[in-house]
């Protein structure tokens, strides 16, 4: 782009209008932490739903691979972080969003594990439907406000039945919420990449 | 009678500068090279002039091993692009008609 040039008010127009979209077309979230994160409290739901019939022991722990995942996330935010060339208020605010969830789970793991609330995984269901809802809205992520929304339609809907059918619902949000839309960004991730190469 | 437009904006770089920095909270000089197709000693000469304007920081740090720079609109910026949008919707609009 040269500098010197006499811009006319409609070139000028044309350059704001031009960088503006570039900045805003170039935001790509690559995917992978809603398709981790999708396909682990899936798989969790559905084998706690399985060995309820099983009653295998070691099964019973399954949910401790979400503890574990908290490492990869750490690395995969880090990375992603490192990669970004610029920040957007945006991004702050989702990630604000993100840390309160990430908090109040942890405060809701303590609670449900202290006073064995029944119908628990309502609450889980209400909670994973707050930052997904937000993240949706904010960035006009239509797979993220129908997951969002899933989230709390099921969470209503395990208020009137009992485990570990409520566990199937669990695995349907978790679907819904973060591995569909996870896979459209992935999608949308990896075709932006090829055609910048 | 029209205000004038400002003359550090109504440069085809600069504006594009600061129009890409008025979208973000910050970008690397990269970035803005990349996205305004500029070279790097032209774009160093007008960010230079931006922020001897006070429109905008300008942060040099490493970044794994290697020199950084990151910019950073500042209010004083973020006024005088406003000011300079409003002048040129003025000057478009009397084309119009």
């Amino acid at each position: 782009m040269e500098n010197e040039k006499t811009l006319t008010e409609k070139e000028s127009f044309e350059i704001i209008t031009q960088m503006i979209n570039k900045a805003k077309s170039d935001y790509r979230e690559t995917g992978v932490a809603a398709l981790m994160w999708g396909s682990i409290v899936t798989f969790c739901s559905l084998v706690t739903f399985i060995n309820y019939y099983l009653q295998w022991q070691p099964a019973k722990y399954v949910w401790f691979l979400t503890y574990i995942a908290v490492i990869p996330q750490i690395i995969i935010s880090v990375r992603e972080s490192k990669k970004t060339k610029y920040k957007t208020y945006n991004a702050d605010a989702m990630g604000g969003i993100w840390i309160s969830f990430g908090i109040a789970l942890i405060l809701l793991i303590y609670f449900v594990n202290t006073f064995k609330a029944e119908h628990n995984e309502t609450l889980f269901l209400i909670l994973y439907g707050v930052p997904t809802f937000a993240t949706g809205y904010t960035r006009k992520f239509k797979a993220m406000i129908i997951g969002g929304t899933a989230c709390w339609a099921f969470a209503i809907a395990n208020m009137y039945i009992v485990f570990p059918y409520t566990m199937l619902l669990t695995a349907a949000a978790a679907l819904l919420a973060w591995f569909i839309p996870g896979l459209i960004l992935r999608r949308r991730f990896l075709k932006a990449k090829e055609q910048h190469v | 009678m029209f205000k004038e437009l400002d003359p550090i904006l109504h440069s085809q770089l600069r504006l594009a500068v600061m129009s890409l920095l008025i979208s973000v909270k910050e970008a690397e000089f990269t970035f803005i090279k990349e996205k305004t197709n500029a070279t790097a000693g032209n774009l160093s000469v007008q960010i230079q002039k931006l922020k001897e304007a006070g429109y905008i920081e300008v942060v040099k740090e490493f970044k794994d091993n290697y020199p950084n720079t990151t910019c950073k609109i500042t209010s004083k910026g973020v006024l005088a692009f406003e000011e300079y949008v409003k002048v040129l919707q003025q000057y478009l609009n009397v084309n119009h008609k």
